[in-house]
């Protein structure tokens, strides 16, 4: 039986593409301002207070978080081995790594849950439990859209939804990944190191 | 399999939509969506415009009775509250935004129409959510509201979500917007060669994507704050209640410059229209709207000068404040120039267009005396401030609604709107208007403050007589105010079966909306337009190499 | 139109501002020159703008007979203009910062020691002043000698502070405002120059009773000051001594009017649950299963009365006392005699 696909010509591919790109960039750019405006708010209640961590709380520790984050970190990499997978063409090297990348996901939010469940500050206890657990939450839920996000995309590849080049929605996934990873590296600096 | 490829989606125009629902409900068009902003804009308007008349009602005597104290609060915090977010930036970004900049910049619709359906979407519970706050403790502090107060006064939460609500629809609005523009241009249309509206689109809608973030960021904040008793804002618990001010004005100011520069676009579509002329200073104007959105996010704090900063934080917003005056005035006096030398015909838009002109210049003045710290300290929170900002945003930005309402009524509709009845309305909002607001500025130097239901225990007997008078006059002023709207209203149903039927072109104008019929086919144009040059150089040909000539620029009307 | 814009700024030249409005700090003055300076300079932009609106309006209106097509003029640029339109209003900013940024610590650097120390502490809904060598707080009138520099520190606080809010300190005579932030004390300094009774209006929405906020500041002569603060070490020694309140005469009809004038804003007189800020007062003496004062009495006229005179404080929030509601014995007879007579 014969089935008629509408495809789009490369030329209104590439300008579907441009636009798609650019509104998604533009979405990122307003998402790291949500972002900003807690870290903002964080810092001048850091700088205002006349000690710090304010009394009663204790700072996180930072060697779990550390090699949390080398599982965030570690599933950028993966992302972007997968990326190279598909764009050589090379399908169960993608599989792999993307399947990678969710595992190392969730591992990560595992990780953060382990930690939220053994801290002793809480949410409402002090203006840092105030903002450490909104930023992290906030980009742990993050994080769980980007697991989302991945699974549907490699639902996607499998179905063959996109070429060795036309795959607009896997670029948008990996620019998200990366992202998820750059807001992790200005949190885990802001909580844990300075 | 059998593929089939398809031609370039920017050419190819697919079926109309079929049915009331596809048509009219769920439209993807964005002519339609601005219609649907435009009206559901027009409501809360109406709405928030019946509050201040109850506000004005209380404060025509001293002591008055006709809200309570908690009343009174409710209605300046729900007017304000959806003045702002419900019927101006709405109806100027969704309204105007989605009706005129496609048409102009020759696309068949905007990046994301989906998105912009979703967007409009957003608009009717959000409102909806605010005004039904009266049911249950509407919110009491203010538009802005401050903590700690709005942590102790009801309606708090309510009005975080449904802000929060309007807030995403206008993040999106904002990118779907810049993708259009960046992206969908027709051939030929280099920057300079856009016209003014969509420059001011453009800056809006990247305040409007950027800047209200922050704005959903807080809202949370104070949501998680209110319900769950995390400590942000509340000193009580370690919060501080300045931080606030920081953040909410981060966005508030940008929000500001929101509600003013479409506006500002819709001037400077009018004024050479019917001065048949081209703008005058059109870098100018084009640049300067840049500078005023880049420059509006580092303003913020100039309406926190007595919130305890030091001198050296005050300084740096103080001299800022005064140098955004700087590519206004640019604006100002390059529009009055545009009226030099051309061919006035004084229709309704442009007498609209020239009471902007007139009153927003006013307005800019006062704000400039509240940029001034010692001046500042002195008028904060006064009348003053409500007379400033009325003088901006009713005198600026509703007048210049009202000119986009009268000029594209055509386009839209397809039929004129009764110039007589216009006039008239524009006669007697000019006249209303600016009776209910010049005294407020001496009230407010003289001792009234801000979100006050009574004003019997501020001044001394000597000075209360004449300051009662002086509201009682202010609120007849804005009754009137409140009934010349009904003239426009009266004039928009009547246009539906008496309006003469409006030509493609019916004021002769030169930009790309003019050159396909009113209104629209929902494909906007046949064949994407080809641009030669900019759009106001009346006199010569129309700078359209593949659109009829004869469409130019014979004014009918 | 210059001739106009002269006249004018004229006009604003000699404008009596203090017939308007007292110049009663040092400060009032530089603000009040600031004030006119921007007047002066605003006069031509206004004129100019406006009257060439109009004189382009009239003289290049089309008339009935023109030709419809015509167009206009084709010049859209001038570059000597747009550069006069710039840099004028610019040269006027800077002057405009320069003077602002040399007024602006008239109220926030002391230029010499002040001769005292005053804190100022915003409530719901009333001000409370605390002055070095006063047992006690003054509540909502401050008294001040002239000539004589004086620091206040401001802030905002209430017995439960989970309660407090921010309010604002504006003496529109002073030309001095500042906020009053729960958490925070931010220090203004002034000079008062004019013997005379002036308002201090709360500018920041803080509840229900803002619009009630309204203090006074009475700038009085040296000795005039030495005698008010005299009285005040006399009078809270001698604090702890009883009002006598003659509840006996206490007159229901005038304690309505009372009650309708300064108690409505937090109290109604429905039932207790029916609250505004306090509870309604309309059971009080009249439902047995009433809660207790806050005394842990039930309701009865002295304990009522003292409440009245002393005030209380407690989880609900704070009454304020006799001298923050100004009542006087007698006021507080009628008072009771009216929550007596109600239902």
């Amino acid at each position: 039986m014969a089935t008629h696909v509408l495809r789009l010509d490369d030329a209104s591919y590439q300008e579907i593409r441009g636009y798609r790109l650019l509104g998604f960039l533009l979405f990122l750019i307003s998402d790291s301002i949500l972002f900003s405006s807690f870290i903002f708010s964080y810092l001048y209640d850091r700088a205002a207070s006349p000690t710090w961590p304010p009394p009663g709380v204790e700072r996180p520790d930072v060697y779990l978080i550390a090699v949390n984050s080398i599982v965030l970190f570690g599933s950028g990499v993966t992302m972007h081995l997968a990326m190279e997978g598909w764009r050589h063409a090379q399908r169960s090297r993608f599989v792999g790594f993307i399947v990678a990348t969710i595992l190392l996901g969730c591992t990560f939010l595992s990780g953060q849950l382990y930690e939220y469940m053994h801290l002793h500050d809480t949410w409402a206890g002090s203006t840092f439990g105030a903002f450490f657990f909104t930023l992290t939450g906030m980009h742990g839920f993050h994080v769980l859209i980007g697991v989302f996000f991945l699974i549907t995309v490699l639902i996607q590849a499998l179905r063959g939804t996109y070429t060795t080049q036309r795959y607009m929605g896997l670029t948008a996934a990996t620019l998200y990944w990366h992202f998820v990873d750059v807001i992790w590296v200005a949190l885990f600096f802001l909580f844990y190191v300075y | 399999m059998a593929t089939q490829t398809i031609a370039a989606p920017v050419a190819h125009i697919h079926p109309p939509p079929k049915g009331f629902i596809a048509r009219y409900v769920i439209s993807f068009d964005h002519k339609v969506i601005a219609v649907q902003y435009i009206i559901t804009g027009g409501l809360f308007f109406v709405l928030a415009g019946l509050l201040a008349e109850l506000m004005r009602a209380q404060l025509m005597q001293a002591h008055g009775h006709v809200l309570g104290p908690a009343l009174y609060n409710e209605a300046y915090t729900v007017h304000g509250s959806a003045m702002v977010w419900l019927v101006i930036i709405p109806i100027l970004t969704g309204g105007f935004g989605n009706l005129v900049m496609p048409l102009q910049i020759g696309a068949r619709d905007v990046a994301f129409p989906w998105l912009n359906m979703f967007s409009f979407w957003l608009f009717p519970p959000a409102g909806i959510l605010l005004f039904a706050s009266f049911l249950m403790g509407a919110p009491q502090a203010g538009w802005t509201e401050y903590p700690p107060v709005s942590l102790h006064t009801p309606g708090t939460v309510l009005w975080c979500a449904a802000i929060f609500l309007i807030g995403v629809s206008a993040t999106i609005t904002g990118i779907n917007f810049l993708v259009t523009v960046a992206k969908m241009r027709a051939p030929g249309m280099t920057w300079t060669r856009m016209p003014l509206f969509v420059w001011a689109t453009v800056t809006t809608a990247f305040l409007s994507a950027i800047a209200t973030a922050n704005l959903s960021a807080v809202l949370a904040a104070l949501f998680i704050e209110k319900v769950f008793h995390v400590p942000f804002y509340d000193p009580a618990n370690g919060g501080s209640p300045v931080l606030w001010q920081h953040v909410f004005w981060f966005y508030s100011h940008p929000a500001v410059y929101i509600m003013v520069l479409p506006a500002f676009g819709i001037v400077s579509e009018i004024l050479p229209t019917f001065a048949r002329r081209p703008i005058f200073g059109y870098k100018a104007i084009a640049y300067s709207s840049v500078t005023i959105g880049l420059v509006s996010f580092m303003v913020w704090a100039h309406h926190m000068f007595t919130s305890g900063l030091a001198r050296w934080v005050q300084l740096p917003f103080m001299i800022l404040t005064m140098a955004v005056g700087i590519p206004t005035g640019v604006k100002i006096f390059s529009w009055v120039a545009t009226l030099w030398r051309g061919r006035l015909r004084l229709t309704t838009p442009m007498l609209f267009t020239i009471g902007f002109l007139s009153q927003f210049t006013f307005g800019g003045i006062t704000g400039i005396m509240l940029a001034s710290v010692p001046a500042d300290v002195h008028e904060h929170a006064t009348y003053f401030v409500v007379a400033h900002l009325h003088y901006v945003l009713v005198g600026g930005s509703v007048f210049g609604i009202f000119a986009g309402l009268y000029y594209w009524w055509p386009k839209m509709t397809g039929r004129m709107l009764d110039e007589r009845l216009g006039k008239w309305h524009f006669w007697l909002m000019f006249l209303a208007f600016n009776a209910a607001f010049l005294p407020m500025h001496w009230l407010g130097l003289l001792g009234m403050q801000r979100r006050v239901a009574y004003y019997s225990q501020q001044f001394g007997p000597d000075q209360l007589g004449w300051v009662q008078g002086t509201n009682w006059f202010v609120s007849i002023a804005a009754f009137v105010l409140g009934a010349s709207m009904l003239l426009f209203a009266y004039n928009a149903l009547r246009s539906a079966s008496r309006g003469r039927p409006a030509g493609p072109n019916p004021w002769g104008a030169r930009t790309l909306e003019w050159m396909v019929s009113s209104p629209p086919p929902y494909y906007n144009f046949a064949e994407i337009p080809i641009v030669l040059s900019g759009p106001y150089d009346y006199g010569k040909p129309l700078p359209y190499a593949n659109v009829s000539q004869e469409l130019a620029t014979v004014p009918v009307a | 139109m210059a001739a106009i814009s002269a006249l004018l700024m004229w006009g604003v030249v000699i404008f009596p501002i203090d017939q308007f409005l007292p110049q009663a700090t040092s400060a009032s003055l530089e603000i009040d020159f600031i004030f006119k300076f921007m007047a002066f300079f605003s006069t031509p932009i206004l004129v100019f703008v406006n009257g060439y609106i109009l004189y382009f309006a009239w003289r290049y209106h089309t008339r009935k007979g023109d030709d419809i097509t015509a167009v206009g003029s084709s010049i859209h640029d001038h570059r000597w203009l747009e550069f006069w339109w710039t840099a004028i209003p610019s040269a006027l900013m800077v002057a405009l910062g320069i003077i602002s940024y040399l007024v602006m610590p008239k109220y926030y650097l002391a230029s010499a020691a002040s001769v005292a120390t005053i804190e100022a502490i915003g409530h719901t809904f009333y001000y409370e002043f605390r002055y070095p060598g006063l047992k006690q707080s003054v509540l909502n009138d401050m008294h001040l000698p002239v000539g004589k520099q004086v620091t206040i520190d401001l802030t905002s606080s209430e017995p439960d502070i989970r309660n407090a809010v921010i309010h604002s300190f504006w003496a529109p005579e002073f030309r001095v405002k500042q906020d009053m932030i729960p958490g925070m004390i931010v220090p203004i300094h002034f000079t008062p120059r004019e013997i005379g009774t002036y308002r201090i209006i709360c500018t920041e929405f803080c509840g229900i009773g803002h619009s009630d906020m309204v203090g006074k500041v009475i700038i009085e002569s040296q000795a005039d000051f030495d005698r008010w603060f005299a009285a005040q070490q006399r009078l809270q020694a001698a604090a702890g001594i009883p009002m006598e309140v003659p509840l006996a005469k206490g007159n229901s009809a005038a304690g309505g009017r009372l009650f309708a004038e300064r108690c409505t804003v937090c109290h109604g007189t429905g039932s207790f649950s029916q609250r505004k800020v306090g509870p309604g007062l309309g059971n009080l003496f009249h439902d047995p299963a009433h809660p207790t004062l806050v005394t842990g009495k039930p309701a009865n006229a002295a304990d009522v009365a003292d409440i009245l005179e002393h005030g209380a404080s407690g989880d609900m929030g704070t009454m304020p006392n006799a001298q923050a509601n100004r009542l006087t014995p007698k006021d507080i007879a009628d008072l009771v005699a009216y929550l007596q007579s109600l239902h």
